[in-house]
C-alpha cells in the first residue's frame, strides 16, 4: 500500500542551527473490512507500547520480538514507546500526522472512550477481523472491554487491591471498614488525575456506591485521614516501603516483586474489600491507518497464544488474558499472584461522558480549596 | 573563491608575480572587509541568530497552545478565561469580584469586614513529638477562599523565603571563608538542580520517613520514630522546593559577591564605618540585584511546582501546575491552555516588576577584586567563637536537607530486602552489554546527557550574553524585551512539551501536504539551549547594569567596535558571572526531562534522566541506580566545568 512514504526529506531550515526537516506525508485509506493492508505473514509491523513493557527488568517486549520473528520468519517487529502514550496517537491522528506505528499494546478501557470523544465514534483503531483471529475465543469471560466497536482484545490484566502490613493493620473486610478508627491515618492512595492505580481505585467505589454517593464516602475516608499521592511509585517506593503508613492502594501481584526483592511478607499482604478486586485489562488494538494490517492481526493472535500469555503474564507480572486450560504459569507465580474472589470494572458505556466529571468532582474536593 | 585560490600558486601560472600578489592583496582585503563586518555587525547577527531560534523552539509551540485558549473554531473568544476567573475554585474570593467587577463599595466592605474580623491571642504551642509547650501567638483570620491560585502563590512566597534562608547563609560561608574543598563544594552546589522530581521525593521519604535514615540515627540513642513527613506535609514540600531552590540562590549571590569591589569596602571602612556599616551600606547594595534574581527565580519555579507538592504533599497541596497536567491528559487543552496563560502572565509581571527595579540600580563598580577570604576555622579556639558555630549548625543542617535525601539515594541503590547487593548496578551493566536497540542503555544515556549538556553550554552562554547587552541600559523598552526574553522560565513546562510535540515533532503544515518537522539531537540542544540562557542573562545582567559605563565608552572612542569592547573590555569583568551561567545551563540541560523526551521519541538521542524514568517499572533498584549515576555524572562534570571556568575568571 502507499501510505507513510516519504516522498522528500530535504533538509532545511538550519536558521539559527535548528536543524528542521520538510517531509511529504500520503496519509493513505484506512483499512477497511476484508481489505487489510499487506500480508499476513510477511514484513514490518510497528508496535507502539508503554516503557516498561521494552525497558524493565525482564520486560515483556524483548521476548516477544524473538518469539514473534521466530514463528514468522518473514516478518520483523519494531518496537517504539511514546511518552504521553495513547494521546500521542489520538493527537497524531487529529493533526493527520502519519501515525508511525501499526499496533498499540496497553490500551485501556478509558483510552477508548477518551478517543471516541476526540475523533469521534469508533476512531483510531479499526475493527478487530475475527476471521484473523483463531485465539482470541480463548480470552476469559469478565475481561471484555465493552467496546461497541470491537477495536480491542484484553491481553492480561491487572487487579487493583490493598496491600498491608499484617503486623499493624488487619485486612479490612469491606469499604465502610476503612471509616473505623482502627484505619485512622493508615491507608495510602493515588491521585485519580493522574494515575492508573488511583483512578481505578476511585472507579471501585463508584461502583461501590454508586454515582450519587461515592463523594461522601471519599469525604468519610479524608475525615478518617486518608492520604493522596501523586502516583503509585510515590505511594509505594516513596511513603509506603518507608513505613509511613501501614496500607497502599496497589496490586494483587505486590507479592511476586515482595519475593523477589526478598522483602519481608509480613508487610506485603493482599486484602480484597468486599471480596472484590478492581480489574484493570489491558488492550491490543490495530491502527486504522496502519501500514499492514494482515501482519499486526497476525501478532495480535500471536499475543494469544500459551506461551506468550505465560511469558507476558509473567515479564509483566499481569494475570493471563485466556482461561486457565490455555496457559501454564510457573508455580512460584501462581503463589504469589493473588486473584479476587470477584472482580468488578466499570466498562466503556458508562465511562463515556462520565468519567472526567468523576474524577474532577472527586480532586475538586480533595484539593479543600 | 577557494576553489581559485591553489591556482595562483601553480608554477605553471602565466600571470605574473606581481599580479599574483596584487591579487592576493585584493583577496585578503576583502576578507579584511568581510571579518571587519562580521565584527562590527557581531552583536546584531548573534541577536538575529537568538531571536530565530526562540521563534522557532518557543514562540511558535507555545503559541500553538496559547491559541487552543483563544480561537474557538475559527473565532477569537475570552470565553475560557471568562469561565476560570469567576470560578472560585481556581481564584478563590477574587471570583466574586470577577464576576461583578464594578460593584466596588461591595468588594471594598468585603475587604474592611474580613480585616476587622482578625484576632490575636496568646495561647501555647505543644511542640509535636517532644511534648514541650511553647507561647506563641495566635492570629485568628476568618477564613478567605484562596482559590488555586491564591494557594499556588502562598506556597511558592512561603518556598521562596525557605530557600533564602537556607541559600544565602550558605553564600556567605562560600563567599567569606577560605576552606579545604571550598570550591569542590561550591561546584556541587547545583547538584540538587538536575535531579528528576521522582527522585527527589524518594530521596526525602528515605531520609525523612518513619523508616528513613534520620529515624534510624535516632532509633540508635533511642528516640522515635517520628513521622516528620506527616506532622505538616506543606512544611516538607517546602523544605523540598529548598532542596531545588536554595543551591541556586547561594550560586548566584556568590558570583555577585565574588565580584564585590574589595576597594569600595576599604574606602568606607577607612572613612569610619564599622564592619557591619560598611556591609550593609556597600556590600549589600551590590548584592542584592542578585539575591533578588534569585528569589525571582525560586518564585516562578515553586509557583509552577509539579511533581513535588503531590509527591511529598498529596493532593490537598494541589497546585496550577497540576490541573494543567490533568488537563492535557485528558486532552482538553482549551483548559491547560487558559491556566497556563494566566500562569505565565502572573509571572512575566512578576518578572517585569522586578526588572524596573535592576535596570534602576545603575551602580559604578569598575572592577570585579572580591575581598580577600578569611580561613574558617584559624585554630582550634576559634571553632567555639559564637559566629563559627553559627556556621557548623548550618552545616550541618545543610547536611540533613542537601546531603540527606542524595545519600539516601545512593544508599537505596545498593540495597534491597535482604540488606546490601549490587545487582541493581548488575541490572545497567547487563543492559549496556546485552540489551537491544530498541532499549534504553546506560552509556548512551550518559554520552547523550554530557554531549547536550556541552553543547547547551556553547549555544546558551552567547544567547544570554546577548539578551544581556541588548537589553541593559536600554530603558523601558529593553525592560519589555529582557522580560519576554524571560519566557521559558514563566510558560508551564507541560504545556511547552504539547507545544513541542504538535508543533516541532507532528510539524507544522505547510500548504501543498507539506511539514515542517524539527526534532532529534539538534533539537534537543536548541530546546535546552532555550530553556537555559535565561540563567545566564539572569546572573550576566546585574553585573553587567553595574559597570561604569564610561569603560564602554572610552574603548568606543577609541575605535572599538561594540562588539570588540564587549568581548575585550565587559566580559572579562563579569566572567563570575557568565561562569555561574554557563555552569546553569549545563545542569539546566542534564537535569531537563520534558521536553527531551519528547523531542527523542523514535530516536536514541535520551538522557539519563530520561534513562531514569523509563527504567522505573514495579521495581525501584534500576531506577536508583540510573540516579546514583545521573549524580556521580554530573556531579564530576560540575567540577570539572567549574575548574575550567575558574581559569576564565581569572
Amino acid at each position: 500500500m502507499k501510505r507513510r512514504t516519504f516522498v522528500g526529506a530535504i533538509g532545511g531550515g538550519t536558521l539559527a542551527g535548528v536543524a528542521g526537516c520538510l517531509t511529504r506525508d500520503e496519509s493513505g485509506s484506512p483499512n477497511s473490512g476484508d481489505d487489510l493492508s499487506g500480508s499476513p505473514k510477511s514484513g514490518t509491523i510497528t508496535v507502539a507500547t508503554y516503557d516498561s513493557m521494552i525497558d524493565g527488568t525482564d520486560p515483556a517486549g524483548t521476548w516477544l520480538k524473538e518469539a514473534f520473528e521466530e514463528a514468522y520468519p518473514d516478518a520483523t517487529l519494531e518496537w517504539t514507546t511514546a511518552e504521553n502514550g495513547l494521546n500521542h496517537y489520538i493527537q497524531r491522528e487529529a493533526q493527520d500526522a502519519s501515525l508511525e506505528a501499526d499496533v498499540y499494546l496497553g490500551v485501556n478501557v478509558d483510552d477508548l472512550a477518551r478517543i471516541d470523544d476526540e475523533l469521534g465514534d469508533g476512531g483510531l483503531f479499526l475493527e478487530l477481523a475475527d476471521d484473523r483471529l483463531d485465539r482470541t475465543d480463548r480470552i476469559r469471560d469478565g475481561l471484555a472491554m465493552g467496546d461497541p466497536h470491537g477495536r480491542v482484545r484484553p491481553f492480561d490484566t491487572g487487579y487493583i487491591s490493598l496491600v498491608y502490613d499484617e503486623t499493624v493493620v488487619d485486612a479490612p473486610e469491606t469499604f465502610d471498614d476503612l471509616l473505623d478508627p482502627a484505619y485512622e491515618g493508615t491507608l495510602l492512595a493515588q491521585n485519580a488525575q493522574a494515575s492508573d492505580p488511583g483512578q481505578a481505585f476511585l472507579l471501585w467505589t463508584i461502583d461501590a456506591y454508586g454515582e450519587d454517593d461515592y463523594l461522601e464516602y471519599w469525604n468519610d475516608l479524608a475525615a478518617n485521614d486518608v492520604r493522596i499521592l501523586k502516583d503509585w511509585t510515590e505511594s509505594y517506593y516513596g511513603a509506603y516501603m518507608e513505613e509511613e503508613r501501614p496500607m497502599v492502594v496497589s496490586y494483587s501481584t505486590d507479592q511476586v516483586f515482595a519475593a523477589a526483592e526478598g522483602y519481608d511478607m509480613s508487610r506485603h499482604q493482599i486484602a480484597f474489600p468486599e471480596g472484590q478486586g478492581y480489574a484493570n485489562p489491558e488492550g491490543v488494538g490495530v491502527f486504522d491507518r496502519a501500514s499492514n494490517a494482515a501482519l499486526a492481526h497476525t501478532f495480535v493472535d500471536f499475543l494469544f497464544s500459551s506461551d506468550a500469555q505465560a511469558e507476558i503474564a509473567q515479564r509483566n507480572v499481569q494475570f493471563p488474558a485466556v482461561a486457565p486450560e490455555h496457559v501454564d504459569l510457573a508455580d512460584d507465580f501462581d503463589q504469589y499472584a493473588h486473584e479476587p474472589p470477584e472482580a468488578v470494572t466499570i466498562g466503556y458505556d458508562r465511562l463515556r461522558g462520565n468519567l472526567d466529571g468523576w474524577v474532577e468532582e472527586w480532586a475538586r474536593d480533595r484539593t479543600g480549596l | 573563491m577557494s576553489d581559485d585560490e591553489p591556482r595562483h600558486d601553480r608554477p605553471s601560472d602565466t600571470a605574473t608575480g606581481r599580479d599574483v600578489t596584487d591579487r592576493t592583496g585584493v583577496e585578503t582585503a576583502r576578507i579584511e572587509a568581510v571579518t571587519a563586518w562580521i565584527e562590527r555587525h557581531a552583536l546584531t547577527l548573534l541577536a538575529l541568530a537568538t531571536a530565530a531560534t526562540l521563534a522557532v523552539m518557543l514562540y511558535v509551540p507555545v503559541a500553538i497552545v496559547f491559541a487552543e485558549a483563544v480561537v474557538d473554531r475559527g473565532s477569537v473568544t475570552l470565553a475560557s478565561f471568562a469561565d476560570v476567573l469567576s470560578d472560585p475554585f481556581f481564584v478563590g474570593e477574587l471570583a466574586t469580584i470577577a464576576a461583578d467587577p464594578l460593584a466596588l463599595s461591595d468588594h471594598l466592605a468585603g475587604i474592611w469586614g474580613w480585616l476587622t474580623a482578625i484576632s490575636i491571642s496568646a495561647t501555647a504551642v505543644t511542640v509535636p513529638g517532644i511534648g514541650i509547650s511553647i507561647p506563641w501567638f495566635a492570629v485568628d483570620t476568618p477564613s478567605l477562599r484562596l482559590g488555586l491560585f491564591g494557594f499556588t502563590a502562598y506556597q511558592a512566597a512561603l518556598s521562596t523565603f525557605a530557600s533564602l534562608a537556607l541559600g544565602l547563609p550558605a553564600a556567605a560561608v562560600l563567599a567569606k571563608y577560605d576552606f579545604r574543598g571550598r570550591r569542590t563544594i561550591r561546584s556541587l552546589t547545583i547538584l540538587p538542580f538536575v535531579l528528576p522530581g521522582i527522585l527527589v521525593a524518594v530521596g526525602f521519604y528515605a531520609t525523612f520517613g518513619r523508616a528513613g535514615t534520620i529515624n534510624s540515627l535516632l532509633g540508635v540513642v533511642g528516640l522515635g520514630p517520628y513521622p516528620f513527613i506527616e506532622w505538616n506535609p506543606l512544611a516538607i514540600v517546602i523544605v523540598a522546593h529548598a532542596f531545588y531552590n536554595a543551591p541556586l540562590i547561594a550560586r548566584v549571590t556568590v558570583a555577585a559577591w565574588e565580584a564585590v569591589d574589595v576597594r569600595s569596602v576599604e574606602t568606607a571602612r577607612s572613612l569610619g564605618a564599622s564592619r557591619r556599616r560598611a556591609f550593609v551600606d556597600v556590600v549589600l547594595p551590590q548584592l542584592r540585584p542578585a539575591i533578588l534574581a534569585g528569589a525571582l527565580l525560586t518564585f516562578i519555579f515553586t509557583f509552577m511546582t509539579f511533581p513535588i507538592v503531590l509527591a511529598l504533599g498529596g493532593l490537598e497541596l494541589a497546585t496550577v501546575e497540576v490541573w494543567i497536567y490533568d488537563r492535557v491528559s485528558r486532552l482538553a487543552l482549551t483548559e491547560a491552555a487558559t491556566l497556563a496563560i494566566l500562569e505565565t502572565v502572573i509571572s512575566l509581571g512578576l518578572t517585569y516588576a522586578y526588572l524596573r527595579y535592576e535596570s534602576a540600580q545603575s551602580g559604578l563598580s569598575a572592577t570585579g577584586s572580591p575581598p580577600p577570604r578569611e580561613p574558617l576555622f584559624p585554630n582550634l579556639r576559634s571553632v567555639v567563637s559564637p559566629r563559627r558555630l553559627a556556621i557548623v549548625g548550618y552545616g550541618l543542617l545543610a547536611l540533613v536537607v542537601f546531603v540527606g535525601p542524595l545519600a539516601s539515594l545512593v544508599l537505596g541503590s545498593v540495597t534491597d530486602g535482604s540488606g546490601f547487593t549490587l545487582r541493581h548496578y548488575a541490572f545497567l551493566l547487563d543492559r549496556q552489554l546485552e540489551g537491544e536497540s530498541f532499549q534504553t542503555l546506560p552509556v548512551r544515556a550518559i554520552v547523550n546527557s554530557l554531549l547536550f549538556g556541552l553543547a547547551t553550554l556553547l549555544v546558551a552562554v552567547p544567547m544570554g550574553v546577548v539578551v544581556s547587552v541588548v537589553t541593559t541600559r536600554a530603558g523601558r523598552s529593553g525592560t519589555v524585551v529582557d522580560t519576554l526574553a524571560m519566557l521559558p522560565l514563566a510558560v508551564s513546562g507541560i504545556v511547552f512539551g504539547i507545544g513541542l510535540l504538535q508543533g516541532l515533532v507532528f510539524g507544522i503544515s505547510l500548504p501543498g501536504g507539506w511539514r515542517l518537522q524539527v526534532t532529534g539531537t539538534v533539537a534537543i540542544v536548541a530546546a535546552h539551549a532555550v530553556a537555559a540562557y535565561p540563567f545566564v542573562t539572569r546572573t550576566v545582567s546585574p553585573q553587567l547594569d553595574d559597570l561604569d559605563p564610561a569603560l564602554v565608552e572610552s574603548a568606543r572612542a577609541l575605535g572599538a567596535s561594540r562588539g570588540r569592547a564587549l568581548l575585550d573590555v565587559e566580559l572579562p569583568l563579569v566572567a563570575s558571572a557568565i561562569v555561574a551561567g554557563a555552569a546553569f545551563a549545563f545542569a539546566i540541560s542534564i537535569g531537563e526531562f520534558s521536553s527531551t523526551v519528547i523531542l527523542a521519541t523514535g530516536s536514541d538521542a535520551y538522557t539519563m534522566p530520561v534513562a531514569v524514568e523509563r527504567y522505573l517499572g514495579r521495581r525501584s533498584g534500576p531506577a536508583l541506580a540510573m540516579g546514583t549515576v545521573l549524580l556521580a555524572v554530573t556531579a564530576a562534570s560540575f567540577v570539572v566545568v567549574d575548574r575550567v571556568g575558574g581559569r576564565f575568571e581569572q
